[in-house]
């Protein structure tokens, strides 16, 4: 019997003819090729039960090792100590959720050094991608390979974009023993996890600092990857290992004329939004949106949502509040985060700062990071670029304009600020406008910072 | 392509594309020329106009597919005095060093790039999508053509929530199937069902485990093929929000073609046809014909040649030509396995196949750089047909 890996699956021919494949683990019988074949994924698993079995085969062949002498030693804190141990005792599988600035990119490229696997660390960006391959190459001494960004370079240790993961998984999927995914609460939710399934690692790694809490995606997400098995929130670490900080909300009026058409379009929105709770009582957003296209007042009533989101992104009152802000903290480095791009170029034509958008090219952002770094710039402002990943050091003043996804983008937005230096104390502003869909929505997204989660084992 | 942009309606079990036709052709013209009255401005200016209804009845789902296609072949340009990247360097990084108010910076910095503050505003964005400005097509796009291409990206989007395709087909089957295994795609060959030539079911490896759209692009790219078939019928097992519809498709649906598949492989084979048809004018050289269904695949010859007044005097004929060993030994194997009476296989010589590799009975003709046509017609003139 011959074992082959075809394009993220399994396949396996010419079997003896006691063997009963129907009874191993993921295997189908695929009448299109007439053969056996399974989901990469459970190539572990299939390799066992064939051992059990004691059925000869001709396996498929073993991913090429990285030299191990050409990595560099690699230290952690001990949080990361625990959060490692956590996870070779979870037999090599399972999510690790660390706050942003805590070092979860160090935590992988000790996994990878300690378990001497080949491995492929999937990130969601192209920004991430040269991100990792910096790290990567700063220890180990090896070539990194890289798909992404129109490179599609393989090597014994790789990063990989997720879109190019997915596209590519089918001719990489049987190359690397060891997965490390960064920002692994993007997988579970259906999009995309084939690129997990057709992979034959048996070791799997996931990073995040916003962990699921909707159970169908944790459970998803446990088979896909792991179960969590270490988790500590900001609050954990913050003043020790993460830098202090201070929140402070600024509750702002909308002008009389703002609050004119606020009330107009909230009333339009709020009637439609009503009698549709009233027929699904549990119905989601994207529920209620589905439904509400379907009629001409649906229709409108989504046209008033986005427009007095529209009108909420950039008040009056915000205008001046930012303009003081920006007064008051003009020799520290500030990060403004809004709502959409919009607002991040009326923001940039106003106060003249430079926006960080997924418009303006990869060569100027990484100029533009270097800048800020060695304090040519003094302040950016972006909608969503800087939300995930993005490594920011130094700056220590965040104004949270506005925001669009919640508890997840905020403790994403605010760690950007946290990597500690000495006496470093950070300050975030909330702009919040009184009386407005924003109170709830600044309710809910801070809770992400104060909830406090011991490790678990 | 967005699922609320996909306007298609669900008989039974069947999903309904609702195509674009002549009755709408007067709301596209109105479209098209609300786009030529915008060339030059900047494209948030007609993203902003496109928000407000048209002039006229329009249907809202299918006046937004249009928008978003047109907005697809809509070439865009820049224009700006300063390099927008320069600018933004300048301008950022004079304001990070002064505390000076904003237009004083704007003046300092067009003064010191010799440009008016004018300029310097416009240039400061002017390479983002908004503020590209609105360019001519390269040709003109007629109401016609936008709605077919419309059409074509309902289908693909529909295809893109396919997990499984079945196509009966007549003529270019070759194409199609060469471009499903260039994408990775399993393609099986069913039994032949009426008059189609072939029919041909494809879907990806890890179809098998579940629904999947890791393959919706791959299938969606045949359709544009399938409009070179004389004939097809292609029927789709697709999932929209959970649950499972067929999208059937046929010859005469209104969608916009790929350009033109070449008609040759290779130089090699024009070179051949061109030179047998002059040789022997009393034979047909046909093409592509028919494939030939073996052990769950298709094999393609590269022509048949047919007696104009005895069409009983038929043969195929194969190029080997120089591929990789491995295809060359996989092709050969079924020909061995079909037993095709009147074959003809030219053979590079380079190839240095054995004799034992050969399908029995078939004729061959070794030959270097070029088919030789006379050759093959002394073998298909002296040779009685077995078929």
């Amino acid at each position: 019997m011959r074992l082959q890996f075809d394009r993220g699956t399994i396949v396996l021919t010419d079997p003896p003819k006691d063997l009963d494949l129907a009874e191993a683990p993921g295997v189908l019988w695929d009448p299109r090729v007439q053969a056996y074949r399974a989901p990469a994924s459970k190539y572990p698993a299939l390799k066992r039960w064939l051992l059990r079995s004691r059925a000869g085969f001709q396996d498929i062949p073993e991913p090429v090792s990285p030299t191990q002498e050409l990595w560099s030693e690699v230290d952690l804190r001990p949080y990361q100590e625990a959060a490692l141990s956590a996870w070779e005792l979870g037999q090599r599988r399972g999510v690790v959720a660390l706050p942003t600035g805590s070092g979860k990119t160090r935590l992988a490229l000790a996994a990878m050094h300690r378990t001497r696997l080949s491995a492929l660390c999937l990130v969601p960006t192209r920004v991430l991608l040269d991100q990792w391959l910096r790290e990567i190459g700063a220890l180990y001494r090896g070539p990194v390979g890289c798909y992404g960004d129109g490179v599609r370079q393989w090597a014994p240790l790789t990063i990989a974009t997720f879109e190019s993961a997915y596209r590519h998984m089918d001719q990489l999927g049987d190359r690397f023993e060891l997965v490390i995914v960064d920002e692994v609460h993007h997988f579970g939710g259906g999009l995309r996890d084939e690129t997990l399934e057709m992979t034959i690692a048996d070791a799997r790694l996931g990073l995040t600092a916003t962990p699921t809490r909707d159970p169908g995606v944790t459970a998803r997400l446990a088979e896909l990857v792991g179960a969590t098995v270490f988790e500590l929130a900001i609050a954990d670490l913050a003043g020790g290992f993460l830098a202090s900080f201070d929140s402070i909300t600024l509750n702002l009026d909308l002008t009389p004329e703002e609050r004119r058409a606020y009330t107009s379009l909230a009333a339009l929105f709020t009637s439609a939004h009503a009698e549709f709770r009233q027929l699904a009582p549990d119905g989601s957003w994207a529920d209620f949106t589905h439904h509400a296209a379907r009629t001409p007042e649906g229709r409108r009533a989504l046209s008033a949502w986005r427009q007095m989101r529209r009108l909420l992104a950039f008040t009056h009152a915000k205008r001046r509040a930012l303009e003081s802000l920006l007064v008051r903290h003009r020799h520290s480095r500030v990060l403004i985060f809004t709502a959409d791009n919009e607002t991040a170029y009326a923001i940039a034509r106003e106060h003249l700062v430079m926006p960080l958008t997924c418009d303006i090219s990869r060569p100027e952002r990484d100029d533009v990071l270097e800048r800020f770094r060695h304090g040519d710039l003094r302040t950016l402002v972006s909608a969503r670029v800087l939300n995930e990943g993005l490594d920011v050091p130094d700056a220590d003043v965040a104004v949270v304009v506005g925001g669009a996804l919640g508890e997840r983008e905020h403790v994403q937005r605010v760690g950007r600020l946290l990597r500690p230096s000495d006496g470093k104390r950070v300050t975030v502003y909330e702009l919040v406008t009184r009386n407005s869909i924003e109170v709830g929505q600044a309710r809910r997204r801070r809770q992400g910072l104060v909830v406090r989660r011991s490790a678990q084992l | 392509m967005s699922a609320d942009l996909l306007s298609y309606s669900v008989a039974g079990t069947l999903a309904v594309p609702h195509f674009l036709g002549e009755h709408d052709h007067p709301w596209l013209r109105v479209l098209l020329e609300e786009h030529e009255r915008f060339i030059g401005r900047p494209q948030r200016e007609l993203e902003a106009r496109l928000r407000d209804p048209l002039p006229c009845e329009s249907p809202p789902r299918k006046l937004r597919l249009a928008i978003q296609v047109l907005g697809r072949l809509r070439p865009s340009e820049r224009k700006s005095a300063v390099p927008p990247r320069r600018a933004r360097a300048h301008v950022f990084g004079e304001a990070a060093r002064t505390s000076a108010p904003s237009q004083a910076i704007l003046s300092t910095v067009a003064a010191s790039l010799g440009v008016s503050l004018e300029d310097l505003q416009d240039s400061l964005f002017a390479d983002l999508p908004g503020e590209r400005l609105v360019a001519a097509p390269a040709q003109p796009l007629s109401a016609v053509e936008l709605a077919l291409r419309c059409n074509l990206a309902v289908v693909q989007g529909m295809l893109f929530r396919a997990t499984i395709v079945r196509i009966e087909v007549e003529g270019n089957t070759r194409v199609l199937v060469r471009h499903a295994k260039w994408r990775g795609l399993i393609c099986a060959v069913g039994e032949r069902s009426g008059s189609a030539s072939a029919t041909v079911e494809l879907s990806g490896p890890f179809a098998l485990f579940r629904n999947t759209r890791l393959y919706g692009r791959a299938l969606g790219e045949l359709v544009p093929l399938l409009a070179w078939c004389p004939r097809f019928r292609l029927r789709a097992e697709c999932v929209f929000h959970g649950r499972r519809l067929t999208l059937q498709l046929e010859t005469g649906d209104p969608i916009f073609p790929s350009t033109a598949p070449r008609r040759y492989d290779s130089l090699l084979e024009e070179h051949f046809a061109r030179e047998f048809r002059r040789l022997a004018p009393a034979w047909d050289v046909i093409r592509e014909p028919e494939p030939i269904a073996a052990t769950g695949t298709l094999i393609f010859p590269d022509f048949a040649v047919q007696h104009r007044s005895d069409p009983t005097r038929r043969w195929l004929l194969e190029i080997v030509g120089f591929w990789t060993p491995d295809y060359v030994a996989r092709k050969l194997a079924l020909y061995r396995s079909v037993h095709v009476s009147s074959l003809i296989l030219c053979i590079d010589e380079g190839r240095n196949c054995a004799e034992a590799d050969l399908p029995s009975g078939a004729r061959v003709i070794r030959y270097r750089r070029r088919v030789d046509a006379a050759a093959v017609l002394r073998v298909i003139e002296t040779t009685p047909c077995s078929s």
